[in-house]
C-alpha cells in the first residue's frame, strides 16, 4: 500500500468547492467485488479440517483460532470453586443484558459474565438506530423481504420472520426499560430510511441509540434482584457431560488474578458478540476491545455448527486519522445525507448510496490503484468530502451527528473545515453459530445470540438489524433456557476438548495456538497475559 | 498493513513524550490517547480499556500536573510530558436499588425518587460533578431539576452521559449524580413515550394473532 498521493499533496489540491465531475460510466460489481473485496482476497480463505463444519470454507485467521489448542484441561479443574446458577449469560452487551433480563423475568436466577465492564461492547458504539415496521405504509413483511434481499438471499427465512415480527414488541419493552427515541412534533417515533430499506423503517435516539440502549439495559441488569453481575471475567472453555455432547456450563477466568471458576448451569447462553479485534486479513476494526471471536471458538470446539465463516462485514468509512480513531466508523447516515467519497485527485469513484461491500470495494481499488491519499507505508484512504456537505447544508453536521462531531473536536478536528480521511474498516461477522428461532445451537443446552450467531442476516447486513437482533433474539433465549426442565449437570467435563484434540491430532493439525483470544495483543501486555 | 488500530499515524519524526502511567515511566510519542501510551508502554494490569471512542466509561483515570489534580477518560486524553497518570479501579455497585417496574403509575414519581435518592436534595454545590464530567455535562444543574421533579429536563441534561460514573466518585454527598440522571431518562420514556405509530401497530399485530393463532408455536419445553 505504498502507492497513492502524500497526504500532504492531497489537502494542498482539496478545495470544497470544486467542480466534481460526474462519475465514469457503470461499473461491474461483480468484478469490482471479486476483485477488491478482503472476502476474495487470494489466500484469505481456507476450508476446515475437523468440526461440525469440515470441509466449509472459513476465513483463514479464524479457521486458525476454531482449530486451536484449548487453555485448560482436567488438571485445572480439580480445586476451582464452583457456582450452581440456572442460566449462565456469556457477554455483557446488549444481548447479553436482553437475554439475562427474559431469563430473570421468566424467574431464572441468572448469573452474566462479562470479559471487560458491563456494558463494554458494540452496543454502545451504534450509531444509527434499530429496525422495526411500525410505519403505516410498512409492513413485517416489507421487513422480511428487505432482510432478505439485503442478506443476497443467504438468510434462514425462519428467523428473518421471527426478527421482522418481533419488531414492534421489542420498541415496547424498550420503551417500558426506560429508553428514549427520537420523535416527531405529533409523538409519533421518528423513522429514517437508510441502506437497503424500501420504505423508512430506522427508528432512533439521535445517533447515540446503541448508547441509549445501552445504558438502560445496564441499569435495569445491575437493579435486578435475580442477575449476579461478573466483570472482567472471560470464559475460556465451555462444559460438556460425560460424552462431551451436551453444554453444562463454563470455565471462566478473571482478568484481575487468573482466578478459574467453574459455573454450572442447566444452559449458558453465548452473548459474546464478534470478532474486529482479530483484524482479519489485516484490516482496522470499528469494534470494542473485547470483540475477539471467543464466543465462535468455544461453540465451535463444543461441536456447534457454525455459517457464514467466510463473510465479514467491512464498513467503508472507516478513519484513518487521527491514529487512536483508526478504524472507527463514520456512520452512513452521513453518506445518507448527501457526503460524497473523493479520491486523492479529487475525483468521485463510486456512488456512495451502494451496499457497503460494494463501496467498502470501491476505496479499495483506489488505494491500491494508486489514486488513494497516502499517510505511510501501512495507511492510505480517501476523503469523506464533509465539508462540501456543510457548504450545501450548513449547520446539519452539527445538529444531526453530535457523536462524530464530539469525537473529532476531541481530536482537533473540524470535519466542516476538513475532509475526512477514511479506509475501510473490519465491522461485523455476518455468520456465527446456527441457531432456530429460540436462539437454541445445535448443541443442546447452549445457546447463541446477537453477533456471535449467524444466519439471519445472510452474506450482508443490514444498518439497524443489528440492534433489533440482540433484543429480539436475546429474549427468546432467555426464556427458553429458563424453559428447559433440565435438572442441571451431575458431572462437568472437559470431554468435548479431549475429542477436539484428537480429531486435531488425526487431522495433522499443528497444536502450538492456543484459544480464544481473548484480547488482542497488542492490548495483552497491558491488560491480561496468559 | 499493521495489524495494530493504534500505531502512530505515521509521524515519523514525532516527539517524544515522558509521563508516567500508574506509577511506570512510560515514553511514548506525541498525539497518542493515554490507553495508547499505556499500551506503548506495556502498563500491565491495565483492566479498563472498551470502546476507544469515548462511549463506553471504562477507561477511568485520575491525573496529576503539578498540583492540579483531575479525573477523564484515557482515550480521550492525550500525553502531556511530566503528567502523572493512575487508571481507575471500575466504580463500585451503586448504592440506590429500584426496578422501573415496580413504579405502578407515575403520580407518586416524586416521592419515589425522594425514597431512592435522598441524597439528591442535599446537594452543596461544590461543582465537583461539574469538573469530573468527561462529556462537560451540566451534572450539578441536571440533579437539581430531578430534585424538583423535572425528570424530563434532568434527563436531557445527562443526554451524552456514557456512565463512567466519575461524577458519582466525586460527591461528596453520596448523590450518585449519574444514576439520577438515567433514573430521570428512563421514568420519563417509561411514563410518557407513548407513540401513536407504534401502538397502532402493535395493536394491529395483536389482532392478527387473534385472529389466526400461530400453529407452530412451538413451546416444547412448557408443555410435558
Amino acid at each position: 500500500m505504498s502507492k497513492g498521493i502524500p497526504l500532504a499533496e492531497a489537502l494542498a489540491r482539496y478545495r470544497a468547492d470544486a467542480d466534481i465531475a460526474p462519475l465514469p460510466g457503470s461499473t461491474d460489481i461483480d468484478t469490482l467485488l471479486n476483485t477488491y473485496h478482503p472476502d476474495h482476497l487470494r489466500g484469505s480463505v481456507v476450508k476446515l479440517a475437523v468440526g461440525a463444519n469440515a470441509g466449509d470454507s472459513c476465513q483463514r485467521e479464524l479457521a486458525g483460532l476454531l482449530q486451536a489448542e484449548a487453555f485448560i484441561d482436567e488438571a485445572d479443574l480439580a480445586g476451582s470453586p464452583v457456582t450452581d446458577i440456572d442460566v449462565l449469560v456469556i457477554g455483557g452487551g446488549g444481548a447479553g443484558c436482553a437475554a439475562a433480563l427474559a431469563a430473570a423475568e421468566n424467574g431464572a436466577r441468572v448469573l452474566l459474565a462479562t470479559k471487560l465492564r458491563l456494558g463494554d461492547s458494540n452496543t454502545v458504539m451504534a450509531e444509527g438506530g434499530i429496525q422495526a415496521a411500525i410505519e403505516p405504509d410498512d409492513s413485517v413483511q416489507r421487513h422480511i423481504q428487505d432482510t432478505l434481499r439485503g442478506g443476497h438471499h443467504v438468510g434462514d427465512p425462519t428467523l428473518v420472520s421471527a426478527l421482522a415480527g418481533d419488531g414492534p414488541e421489542v420498541l415496547h419493552w424498550l420503551i417500558n426499560q426506560g429508553m428514549q427515541f427520537d420523535q416527531t412534533p405529533s409523538g409519533d417515533l421518528h423513522t429514517r430510511r437508510a441502506g437497503g430499506m424500501s420504505t423508512p423503517r430506522l427508528v432512533h435516539c439521535r445517533d447515540y441509540t446503541g448508547l441509549e440502549m445501552m445504558r438502560v439495559l445496564r441499569e435495569a441488569v445491575i437493579q435486578h434482584r435475580s442477575i449476579e453481575v461478573w466483570e472482567q471475567s472471560p470464559a475460556v472453555e465451555l462444559l460438556s457431560n460425560e460424552v462431551g455432547q451436551k453444554c453444562v456450563g463454563a470455565v471462566l477466568t478473571s482478568l484481575n488474578n487468573g482466578q478459574l471458576r467453574i459455573v454450572r448451569t442447566r444452559s449458558v447462553i453465548l452473548a459474546t458478540g464478534g470478532l474486529g479485534r482479530l483484524h482479519l486479513n489485516g484490516f482496522p476494526t470499528s469494534n470494542h476491545l473485547g470483540a475477539t471471536g471467543d464466543g465462535l471458538v468455544l461453540a465451535y470446539r463444543i461441536g456447534a455448527r457454525l455459517c457464514e465463516l467466510d463473510s465479514f462485514q467491512y464498513h467503508p468509512t472507516g478513519l484513518v486519522h487521527p491514529s487512536h480513531l483508526a478504524g472507527k466508523l463514520v456512520t452512513e447516515g452521513v453518506r445518507a445525507a448527501g457526503a460524497l467519497l473523493v479520491n486523492g485527485l479529487g475525483q468521485r469513484f463510486i456512488d456512495e448510496l451502494q451496499p457497503r461491500d460494494v463501496v467498502c470495494a470501491a476505496i479499495l481499488r483506489e488505494c491500491s490503484e494508486g489514486r488513494g491519499v497516502r499517510v505511510n507505508d501501512q495507511h492510505s484512504g480517501v476523503w469523506l468530502d464533509t465539508p462540501r456537505l456543510e457548504r450545501a447544508q450548513p449547520g446539519l453536521l452539527e445538529k444531526q451527528f453530535t457523536s462524530l462531531m464530539t469525537r473529532t473536536r476531541v481530536a482537533g478536528i473540524d470535519p466542516r473545515v476538513e475532509p475526512l480521511l477514511v479506509h475501510p474498516t473490519l465491522h461485523y461477522q455476518n455468520g456465527g453459530a446456527v441457531i432456530d428461532a429460540n436462539g437454541a445451537t445445535t448443541v443442546p443446552g447452549l445457546y447463541a445470540v446477537g453477533e456471535v450467531s449467524g444466519g439471519i442476516h445472510g452474506r450482508n447486513r443490514l444498518m439497524g438489524n443489528a440492534l433489533l437482533e440482540i433484543i429480539s433474539f436475546g429474549r427468546r433465549a432467555g426464556a427458553a433456557a429458563t424453559a428447559d426442565r433440565d435438572r442441571g449437570p451431575k458431572k462437568v467435563t472437559l470431554e468435548h476438548v479431549n475429542q477436539l484434540r484428537r480429531a486435531l491430532t488425526l487431522a495433522g493439525l499443528p497444536m502450538t495456538q492456543r484459544a480464544p483470544q481473548i484480547l488482542p495483543d497488542y492490548a495483552a501486555g497491558g491488560v491480561w497475559n496468559r | 498493513m499493521t495489524t495494530s488500530n493504534t500505531t502512530a499515524n505515521g509521524d515519523d519524526q514525532a516527539q517524544s513524550v515522558a509521563l508516567t502511567i500508574n506509577g511506570l515511566a512510560v515514553n511514548a510519542h506525541e498525539g497518542m490517547s493515554l490507553v495508547e501510551a499505556a499500551w506503548h508502554g506495556g502498563v500491565p494490569q491495565v483492566t479498563s480499556v472498551g470502546c476507544l471512542e469515548g462511549v463506553c466509561g471504562s477507561c477511568r483515570i485520575m491525573l496529576r500536573r503539578g498540583k492540579e489534580v483531575t479525573v477523564g477518560l484515557a482515550c480521550q486524553t492525550f500525553v502531556e510530558n511530566g503528567v502523572e497518570v493512575v487508571f481507575l479501579p471500575p466504580a463500585s455497585a451503586p448504592l440506590h436499588h429500584y426496578e422501573v417496574s415496580d413504579f405502578k403509575d407515575g403520580w407518586d414519581i416524586q416521592a419515589r425518587f425522594q425514597d431512592i435518592f435522598p441524597e439528591a436534595s442535599r446537594c452543596r454545590h461544590c461543582h465537583g460533578c461539574d469538573n469530573a464530567c468527561p462529556k462537560g455535562i451540566t451534572v450539578e444543574n441536571g440533579v437539581a431539576l430531578a430534585a424538583a421533579g423535572r425528570f424530563r429536563e434532568a434527563g436531557e441534561a445527562f443526554f451524552e452521559c456514557v456512565m463512567c460514573e466519575l461524577c458519582d466518585a466525586a460527591c461528596p454527598e453520596l448523590i450518585a449524580p449519574a444514576h439520577v440522571g438515567l433514573f430521570s431518562r428512563r421514568v420519563t420514556a417509561h411514563f410518557h413515550l407513548r407513540p401513536p405509530n407504534l401502538i397502532h401497530r402493535l395493536e394491529e399485530l395483536r389482532k392478527e394473532r387473534m385472529e389466526n393463532p400461530p400453529k407452530d408455536r412451538r413451546k416444547k419445553n412448557n408443555e410435558d
